[in-house]
């Protein structure tokens, strides 16, 4: 999401804090000179010869097993790289393209976009290695765009857009509040009410289809729900989504992130257009700093109120109760504009990323009547009649966990992670200067046949163990990353997931509607679908 | 309490000269919340230490005590012992880094695992059957001269294989 360009956005969505796809960014990054060069100091030179103070077990080894050097790295030409996504318009098969360089050029290549280098690492096992080799403040992806806005109005970064020690400083305390799987356990009540008002919804907007049966454009309700969940457990308020009438100032913020969605390429070229052009090319760092105003201006207005409620309280000598915001704004571990901008990427980031991925499980499971059957049978046993899960239900409804676990490998939201090295290494054989970018490739390690047997295939039930020791490999399918600097939202994202599909399940036949044909995805800074998805929700029998 | 320590010797161990001025307010901090947010089971305080036996990456035994309720991740941070890397995420189930292995007996009796803790430890190197994350742990009086083991850390993994290759 960040700066990087705007690439940013794919950051934003991502409060994951942390992961992103940088392979965009990357891109678009490079394709300015001077953007590319002031961004991550990638400098040209990393392709050079490998510098003497290389890794020291080098030494030892014969000549057939040295360590070959970028140089040596093959990849796809840098003219026909901008070919692909200039006149192909490769940034919306983003997905597709690291497929089939992944075929081409093998578990690790190059790609470069003008001055900027970017090394691909398309293996589970090589993923893990540069994984696992991180230090304590990881590095994404460049976000001085993003950082350049917040200095603009004199706020701060946040979770997505700091690094090093801001942002291990607001990490340690945000981590220690919402991603401990027990502490996320107690927003179940909260998350439930939001469920109460989907399943409600649902049943509001299939009267208005001809055939009683239809919502149209699911991605459009789960955006509601995912915001409203989301805002429910960050701001502990109520923000209306999911209402006939939507208020003001919520649907204003609707407006701001939808902005932020879909000038994600205009806006992307804000971050990457050099200063100075922008006199000359206004209109998309204009657009991105709009997009923005309207993030801040709602978080502000949420955290005050909060702040108002609880000074009220204290001067009437109340106990002020609360979660995570009241927290936050009693404990005073982060400044108010810490709280600001961390509760506005937090919001931006947990939104799009939920809904895509309860757009595609309930598209998966109209495809597939028997598994939802399957899964839909493990509910009712499990839960027996009209019960309401929490999340200490959700360990006996193993399939539901899988369900979600499938949906993401298929449809990674983020298909592609990025990482700036922060030592020099030796990934796949090939020695990798520090401060190198390297992309993940998430989405073509989720459909190796070697990391899992049938990989298009749709199996939830390809997660469920046997017992305690059986490890359900692996690093091919890590949608929420690892470590870390892994998606902070990921437990909460979990919670709102697990919670809405089980009692969509319970409540609903999901069908195809007549008018969904096959629905592919697309990369649009995250991966979605690229058509309406169009689904039938039909009471179950009780 | 034992996560507050925890994180002061993280800032002090692991990030040096970063300064550490969030740490102290994290435990207690959630008293005042309707939630219990609590970071780390409360230690009792008490005089019935448990005795821990880390073995380290070289082989060799380090015994320490740890109060019952504690994580056998806050008893490596309170003793300060020197596992690198380990515990990075501070005990919230997103690295796997507190990866430790028991002998059969002992993993048997350190309870059920749960799906999180399972889906972390896939991603753990060096995984065993008897494996578990040090962080989910909790010592009771019933754990008393339980030997841990940490795992050859990734670095080692590459370094050696960098010399074999
Ligand atoms: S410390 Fe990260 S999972 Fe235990």
């Amino acid at each position: 999401m960040a700066s990087l360009s705007h690439f940013t956005t794919a950051c934003w969505k991502n409060l994951q804090g942390d992961r992103m796809n940088k392979q965009l960014f990357f891109i678009l990054r490079a394709l300015h000179k001077s953007a590319a060069s002031e961004a991550s100091g990638i400098s040209a030179a990393g392709e050079e010869a490998m510098p003497d103070r290389l890794i020291t077990p080098v030494a030892d080894v014969g000549e057939k097993t040295r360590i070959m050097t970028l140089k040596e790295m093959p990849g796809p030409s840098t003219l026909s790289n901008l070919v692909e996504f200039i006149w192909r318009d490769g940034f919306s098969r983003i997905h597709e393209i690291q497929m089939e360089h992944r075929k081409k050029f093998g578990k690790i290549f190059k790609s470069r976009f003008g001055p900027q280098l970017v090394v691909s690492v398309a293996d589970r096992d090589l993923v893990a290695e540069v994984l696992r080799a991180e230090g304590v403040a990881p590095q994404r992806a460049n976000m001085e765009s993003w950082k350049e806005y917040r200095d603009m109005i004199g706020s701060s970064t946040g979770l997505i857009s700091a690094e090093g020690e801001d942002w291990l400083k607001m990490r340690s305390v945000l981590r220690q509040l919402i991603m401990r799987p027990r502490d996320v356990a107690v927003f179940s009540d909260d998350v439930n009410k939001v469920v109460d008002d989907l399943i409600k919804r649902v049943c509001i907007l299939r009267t208005q289809e001809p055939d009683g049966a239809t919502v149209h454009n699911v991605n459009d309700l789960f955006f509601k729900y995912a915001m409203e969940g989301v805002a429910a457990i960050l701001y502990e308020s109520r923000l209306g989504c999911l209402e006939n009438e939507i208020p003001q100032e919520t649907q204003d913020y609707i407006t701001a992130l939808h902005l932020m969605f879909s000038s994600f390429k205009t806006t992307m070229y804000a971050g990457a257009i050099p200063k100075w052009l922008r006199p000359v090319i206004p209109k998309p760092w204009e657009e991105f700093c709009l997009s923005w105003d309207g993030l801040f201006k709602f978080s502000r207005l949420h955290v005050d109120k909060r702040l108002a409620e609880i000074e009220a309280q204290l001067e009437r000598g109340e106990d002020v109760k609360g979660g995570l915001l009241t927290h936050l704004l009693i404990n005073k571990e982060m400044t108010m504009e810490e709280i600001y901008a961390n509760l506005t990427e937090m919001l931006l980031a947990g939104v799009d990323t939920t809904s895509f991925t309860l757009s595609w499980a309930s598209y998966l499971l109209a495809r597939h009547p028997r598994v939802q059957q399957q899964i839909f049978m493990e509910v009712k046993r499990t839960l027996g009649p009209g019960a309401v899960a929490t999340a200490d239900d959700v360990p006996r409804l193993p399939l539901i966990r899988g369900l979600v676990k499938e949906t993401l490998r298929l449809f990674p939201v983020l298909p592609g992670n990025g990482r700036i090295t922060q030592d020099d290494l030796v990934v796949g054989g090939y020695f990798i200067p520090k401060g190198t970018q390297l992309a993940l490739c998430h989405y073509s390690t989720s459909f190796e046949e070697e990391n899992f047997a049938d990989a298009s295939d749709f199996r939830p039930d390809r997660w469920i163990r046997k017992d305690s020791t059986d490890r359900v490999d692996n690093f091919g399918s890590i949608p929420f990353g690892y470590g870390i600097r892994s998606c902070i939202g990921k437990r909460v994202a979990e919670l709102e997931m697990h919670l809405a599909l089980t009692r969509l399940i319970q409540k609903f036949q999901i069908c195809m509607c007549p008018r969904t044909a096959d629905v592919k995805a697309k990369t649009h800074g995250l991966l979605c679908p690229a058509a309406p998805i169009h689904l039938q929700f039909i009471d179950r029998e009780i | 309490m034992a996560f507050v320590t925890a994180l002061r010797r993280l800032a002090h161990v692991r990030l040096r000269e970063y300064s550490w001025r969030t740490a102290a307010v994290t435990s207690g901090a959630w008293l005042t919340s309707q939630r219990s947010f609590t970071s780390s089971s409360p230690s009792l305080r008490s005089d019935n230490k448990v005795t821990i036996n880390f073995v380290n990456r070289d082989g060799e035994k380090i015994t320490v005590k740890g109060s019952p309720g504690d994580s056998l991740l806050d008893i490596v941070i309170n003793e300060d012992l020197d596992f690198d890397g380990f515990g990075a995420c501070e005990g919230t189930l997103a690295c796997s880094t507190c990866h430790l292995i028991f002998d059969e007996d002992t993993y048997k009796s350190l309870g059920p695992v749960t799906d999180e803790e399972m889906d972390m430890l896939d991603l753990a190197y060096g995984l065993t059957d008897t494996s578990r994350l040090g962080c989910q742990i909790c010592l009771t009086k019933s754990l008393e001269g339980v030997v841990a083991r940490v795992p050859e850390s990734v670095a080692d993994i590459r370094q050696s294989k960098d010399e074999s290759s």
